[in-house]
C-alpha cells in the first residue's frame, strides 16, 4: 500500500471540505446560523461556473464571474432570507435554512433537469505526477485555491481595516458596534466571502467529477457541519484543521474501516468520539 | 423559465388528458419517483413507459381500448408506496400496476398489490425479495445475482481474465451482483485478489484507487450506477490502473460516457440493451426517447419500455381486464421486448439472453452475447 | 380505503413527532438524528415477529429497545450542548444507518422483508395506531403539567439555573430521552409493521430533519400544535400529486414561510386565532 498517495488524496479532500465549510463557520462564527443552505449555494456555484464554461468555452473566465457572482447571490440572500429572522431563535434560522435548502435542489431540478449535466470540454484532466503520487491538473488546482483564497482571506483579515472590523464583530458584535463599526456591512461581506468560497468549491468538485446535478449539494451539507463542529464553532483555524485531518482519516479509513463502517459513519464515529473528550471541539473558539 | 412554462404544461395536459379519457381507457397504475433524489431515473423510466403506451395506442390500442397510465410519485420512499398502491387498487381502479421505483418502495407496494390480488410488474427494481411477495407480482428487468454470474463468465471466459478486483455499491443491487459473480466465478478460473465497497454518494475515490495500483489485477468488476462510476472510471484512469473495467446495466447509458469521456473507451458491460441492434423497435425507442428528454436512452428508460409492453400483451392475452386472467397471462407469457425475448419462470422472475456492450469511439457497441441458459437461470422459489 | 392508509401514517407520524417533542420541545434538547430510534424500534419488532413472534410483544420491545439506546445516547447530552448536541446527535443518525448497513442478522442494504401481517385487517391496524396516537397525545399533556414538566421546562429554559434551583438535570435530561426514544420506538414498530418491509434508508438523515420539521413547524414544546403538524406533514406529499413537479418545492417553501412568519409555529398561529375568536366574543 502506497501511504502517500493515501495522505495527498484525503489532503485534495480535505482542501475541498475547507473551502465549502470555512464559509460555513465564518457564518455561524458571526449569525450563530447552521446555515444549510450553504450547499445548495455550492450547487449553484457548480451550475453556474459550468454553463458559463460550455458557453464562453473558457473556465479561468467562467470560474472568476461564477465566484463573484455568487458571493453577490450570497449577499441577497442574507438579506432576503436571514436577516429579518435573526432575533429569533436559533432553531429557527434552521429550519428556515433546511426549507431553503429543499427548495433549492428542486429549483435546480426544475429549471436545469433531474438528469446530470457535464463539461463539454472539461479543464485540467491531465495528470502529473508529484513526488511519485499521479495527480489530475485539477486537483493540484484545487489544493492551489483553498491556499490562496483561505491565505489570501487570512491577510485580509489581519491586515486591513474591514477585516479587523470583521473580527471584532466576530468576537463581540455588541462592543464593535458601540466602537462604530457597521455591523450590516460586515454581515454582507461575511455572507460574500462565505458564498464565494463555497461557489469555487462548487465549481471545482464539478470540474473533478464532470458532472452537476441538483443533489449534490447533499453530503456537503452534513460533512461541513460536522467539520465546523470539531474545529469548534465559529474558529476558522480549528475549521481548516479539521477538514484536513477529515480528508486524511475518510482516505485511509475507506481502505482499512470500510467492512466496519462507511465514510460518512466514519467521519461521525470520529466527531462523536471527539466531542465525548472535548465537548467544545478540538479547537474552542478562541 | 421554459421549462417551468413546459412542466406547467404537461400538468395540464395531463389533468385533461386524465378527466377527458374516461371509460374507455385500461388503466395501468404507475408508481415512480418524479421528485427528490431519485427523480432522474423516474424521469427515464416514465418516458420509456409512455413511448411504449403512445406506440401501443397508435397501433390501435388493446382491445378496441387504449391505454392510459395513472402515474404517482413516490419520491422512492416505502411510507409513500404504499397509500399510492392502495389508491391506484382502490380508487383509480386499475387493471394491474407497474413499478417505475426504487427496491423499498416496490417492495412495500408490491405486498399491496398482492393482497388485492392485482398484477404487478416490477421494471427495474431488483430487490430478490420483491416478486416472494407472491404468485401476481412479477419482474421484466433481470436479478443482480444472475447479471453477476454473467459478468463472471464475460470476465473469466470471454476476456481471459483470472486476476480480478471486485469494487461493490452497497446497496442491494452492488451486494447482489458481488454475490452473483462470486458464486460461479471459480468454474472460470477466477480469482478476486482484493475488494472495495463504497456507498452511493461517493464520488471521491482517490483512496480506492491508489490501493487498486498496489493490487494491479487484470480487470476490475464493478457493480455502480453510472452516476457513480464515471468518477471512478475517470480517477481510475487518471491514477494510471490499466486493468479493463467490466461492468453491468448500471452503467448502461450515454451520460456514462459524456462524463467520463476517454476514460470511458474500453469499458465492457453486461446488461438488455443491445444498441447496435437493427430491430425497428430499438431503433425507435432510442430516437423518441431522445428527442423527449434531450438526452440519450439509458437502461431505466428501456426497462420502462419493456414493462409496459408486457403489460400490454399480457393485457391482449387475457381479451379482458380481468386481474386473474390477466396474472394467468403473464405467467405464461413470451415477449419481444427491446431488452430481449421476455417469459416469467413460477416465481415471476424473467429468463432473457443478455448482451454484452463495449465503448468504442464514444459511445456503445455490440460486443457478443451471453446465452448459456443454465447460467441465466434466475431462482424460482 | 385509501383514507385508512393515510390515517394510519398520520397516527404513527404524530407518535413519532411526539417522541420527539418530548426531548426537543419539552426538555430543550435538540436532536437531528431521531430517525435512528425510529429505526431500532423498526428493525427490533421486525425481526421479532419475522421470527415468529407477537406483534403485541413486538410493541413493548421495540420501545424498550430503543429507549435502552436513547438511554446510552442521553449521556451525550450530558456532555454536549446546544449546537454541539445537534451535531452529536446526527452522528448518531450516521452511525445507526452506518452501522445497519454492514450487518447481515439486519438484512444489511437488503432489508428486512416479509414482516408478517399483524393479522387485524386494515381498518382495526388503523384505529389501534390512532389509539396509541391518542395515548401518547394524553401521555404529553399529562407531562406537560405534571411536575416533571416543569422541570424540563426549566432545564430548557436555563439548564444552569435550573441547577441552582436543585434539579437533578442530569436525571431529567435521561428520563426525557428515555421516553422520547421509547414512544419512537414504537412509532418505528408500528411503521415497520404498516410497510412490512425496513430498510435502512427509512431512517436516513432526511427522515430525522423531517421529523424535526414537523416539531418545529408545530411550534415547539406544543402538543396540539405539532400533532396537527405532523398529521399535516406526513401525508403532505400524498395530497400534492396534482402538483407534480412542484410537490417537495412546495415543501421547502412552505417550511421556510412558516419559520419566516410564524416562528412559534401552528401553535402561536392557533393562540393567535383564538385570540381573535375570543376577542370578538367578548366585543360583541
Amino acid at each position: 500500500m502506497n501511504y502517500s498517495d493515501l495522505l495527498v488524496q484525503g489532503l485534495v479532500e480535505g482542501c475541498i471540505y475547507a473551502l465549502i465549510a470555512v464559509g460555513l463557520t465564518l457564518v455561524y462564527g458571526l449569525l450563530r446560523i447552521l446555515h444549510i443552505a450553504h450547499a445548495g449555494i455550492f450547487t449553484l456555484g457548480a451550475y453556474v461556473g459550468l454553463l458559463l464554461t460550455n458557453e464562453t468555452g473558457s473556465f479561468a473566465a467562467a470560474f472568476v464571474i461564477t465566484v463573484v457572482a455568487v458571493g453577490f447571490f450570497g449577499m441577497a440572500f442574507y438579506r432576503l432570507f436571514y436577516e429579518p429572522i435573526l432575533d429569533k431563535p436559533p432553531h429557527v434560522a434552521l429550519i428556515a435554512s433546511i426549507g431553503l435548502f429543499v427548495a433549492m435542489e428542486e429549483i435546480y431540478r426544475i429549471v436545469f433537469g433531474a438528469t446530470s449535466i457535464s463539461f463539454l470540454a472539461p479543464p485540467l484532466k491531465d495528470t502529473v505526477e508529484v513526488a511519485g503520487v499521479r495527480l489530475e491538473e485539477g486537483r493540484i488546482a484545487v489544493v492551489v485555491l483553498a491556499v490562496v483564497l483561505i491565505g489570501g482571506l487570512a491577510v485580509l483579515a489581519g491586515r486591513t481595516r474591514i477585516g479587523i472590523a470583521w473580527r471584532a464583530t466576530v468576537s463581540d458584535a455588541a462592543m464593535a458596534e458601540s466602537f462604530g463599526i457597521d455591523l450590516a456591512r460586515v454581515r454582507y461581506i461575511n455572507f460574500f466571502v462565505a458564498s464565494a468560497l463555497a461557489a469555487a468549491a462548487g465549481v471545482m468538485v464539478a470540474l473533478l467529477l464532470n458532472q452537476v446535478i441538483p443533489t449534490m449539494g447533499g453530503v456537503p451539507a452534513y460533512k461541513a457541519l460536522a467539520i465546523i463542529v470539531l474545529g469548534g464553532l465559529g474558529n476558522v483555524k480549528g475549521t481548516l484543521i479539521a477538514a484536513l485531518a477529515l480528508g486524511v482519516i475518510e482516505s485511509f479509513g475507506t481502505i482499512y474501516l470500510d467492512r466496519v463502517l462507511d465514510r460518512d459513519a466514519i467521519a461521525f464515529a470520529f466527531l462523536i468520539a471527539v466531542l465525548m473528550i472535548r465537548p467544545q471541539g478540538l479547537f474552542a473558539r478562541r | 423559465m421554459t421549462s417551468w412554462k413546459l412542466s406547467i404544461a404537461a400538468a395540464a395536459a395531463v389533468a385533461l388528458a386524465a378527466s377527458a379519457a374516461s371509460a374507455e381507457t385500461i388503466k395501468i397504475g404507475f408508481n415512480t419517483p418524479q421528485t427528490g433524489f431519485a427523480a432522474a431515473d423516474g424521469k427515464s423510466v416514465l418516458t420509456g413507459a409512455q413511448i411504449a403506451i403512445d406506440t401501443v395506442n397508435a397501433a390501435g390500442g388493446v382491445n378496441g381500448k387504449k391505454l392510459e397510465l395513472i402515474v404517482y410519485d413516490d419520491q422512492a420512499k416505502p411510507k409513500f408506496a404504499v397509500p399510492i398502491a392502495t389508491k391506484l387498487i382502490q380508487q383509480d381502479k386499475v387493471a394491474m400496476g407497474i413499478s417505475g421505483s426504487y427496491s423499498a418502495p416496490t417492495r412495500a407496494s408490491a405486498g399491496v398489490y398482492q393482497n388485492a390480488k392485482v398484477p404487478y410488474i416490477s421494471a427495474y427494481a431488483v430487490h430478490p425479495d420483491i416478486t416472494r411477495a407472491g404468485n401476481y407480482v412479477f419482474r421484466t428487468g433481470i436479478l443482480g445475482s444472475v447479471l453477476g454470474k454473467a459478468a463472471a463468465k464475460l470476465v473469466g471466459d470471454k476476456l481471459g481474465k483470472k486476476r480480478v478486483v471486485i469494487t461493490i455499491m452497497k446497496n442491494d443491487y452492488g451486494k447482489a451482483l458481488a454475490a452473483g459473480f462470486k458464486s460461479v466465478m471459480a468454474n472460470y478460473g477466477i480469482q478476486v485478489v482484493n475488494e472495495y465497497q463504497y456507498s452511493l454518494r461517493d464520488r471521491q475515490f482517490g483512496p480506492i484507487v491508489s490501493s487498486i495500483k498496489g493490487d494491479n489485477p487484470d480487470a476490475i468488476f464493478d457493480t455502480g450506477y453510472w452516476f457513480v462510476a464515471a468518477p471512478f472510471v475517470s480517477q481510475l484512469r487518471a491514477g494510471g490502473v490499466k486493468a479493463v473495467v467490466v461492468a453491468q446495466e448500471g452503467y448502461d447509458g450515454v451520460k456514462f460516457i459524456e462524463i467520463a469521456k476517454k476514460a470511458a473507451e474500453g469499458v465492457i458491460i453486461v446488461t438488455a440493451l443491445d444498441r447496435d441492434s437493427k430491430d425497428p423497435a430499438v431503433v425507435k425507442f432510442m430516437t423518441e426517447f431522445k428527442k423527449r428528454t434531450g438526452y440519450g436512452a439509458d437502461m431505466v428508460g428501456a426497462s420502462g419500455h419493456a414493462a409496459v409492453m408486457v403489460a400490454a400483451a399480457a393485457l391482449k392475452k387475457a381479451g379482458s381486464t380481468d386481474r386473474a386472467a390477466i396474472r394467468d397471462a403473464l405467467a405464461s407469457i413470451k415477449v419481444d421486448a427491446i431488452t430481449g425475448t421476455l417469459s416469467f419462470n413460477k416465481l415471476g422472475e424473467v429468463q432473457k439472453s443478455l448482451k454484452v456492450q463495449e465503448v468504442r469511439g464514444g459511445g456503445w457497441h455490440y460486443h457478443s452475447e451471453i446465452t448459456d441458459a443454465k447460467l441465466l437461470t434466475p431462482p424460482d422459489k | 380505503m385509501y383514507e385508512i392508509s393515510l390515517l394510519t401514517v398520520m397516527s404513527f407520524s404524530v407518535i413519532f413527532a411526539l417522541s420527539l417533542n418530548l426531548i426537543t420541545g419539552f426538555c430543550g434538547q435538540i436532536s437531528l438524528g431521531h430517525a435512528a430510534f425510529y429505526g431500532i424500534g423498526a428493525y427490533s419488532a421486525a425481526l421479532f415477529t419475522t421470527d415468529g413472534g407477537s406483534f403485541w410483544l413486538a410493541l413493548p420491545l421495540a420501545m424498550a429497545v430503543a429507549g435502552f439506546f436513547g438511554f446510552i445516547v442521553g449521556f451525550a447530552s450530558l456532555r454536549v450542548r446546544h449546537d454541539f448536541l445537534a451535531i452529536t446527535t446526527m452522528g448518531v443518525g450516521f452511525l445507526f444507518t452506518g452501522f445497519v448497513r454492514q450487518q447481515d442478522f439486519l438484512g444489511g442494504e437488503e432489508g428486512i422483508a416479509g414482516i408478517p401481517d399483524p393479522g387485524i385487517g386494515q381498518i382495526p391496524y388503523m384505529l389501534l395506531c390512532a389509539a396509541l396516537a391518542t395515548a401518547v397525545i394524553a401521555f404529553s399533556l399529562y407531562l406537560k403539567r405534571s411536575w416533571m414538566g416543569h422541570a424540563f421546562d426549566a432545564i430548557a429554559t436555563d439548564e444552569d439555573t435550573a441547577r441552582t434551583l436543585g434539579i437533578d438535570v442530569a436525571r431529567y435530561k435521561l428520563t426525557a430521552f428515555v421516553f422520547g426514544t421509547a414512544l419512537a420506538g414504537l412509532a418505528g414498530a408500528l411503521f415497520a409493521h404498516y410497510v412490512k418491509f425496513v430498510e435502512v434508508e427509512s431512517f436516513d438523515f432526511i427522515e430525522s430533519i423531517s421529523v424535526l420539521a414537523m416539531v418545529i413547524v408545530g411550534g415547539i414544546g406544543s402538543v396540539w400544535g405539532v400533532v396537527v403538524a405532523a398529521a399535516f406533514l406526513s401525508v403532505l406529499p400524498l395530497l400534492l400529486q396534482v402538483f407534480a413537479d412542484f410537490k417537495l418545492l412546495i415543501y421547502g417553501v412552505l417550511l421556510f414561510t412558516v419559520m419566516y412568519f410564524a416562528p412559534g409555529g401552528i401553535d402561536s398561529l392557533m393562540r393567535m386565532l383564538w385570540r381573535r375568536i375570543s376577542g370578538r366574543r367578548t366585543a360583541g
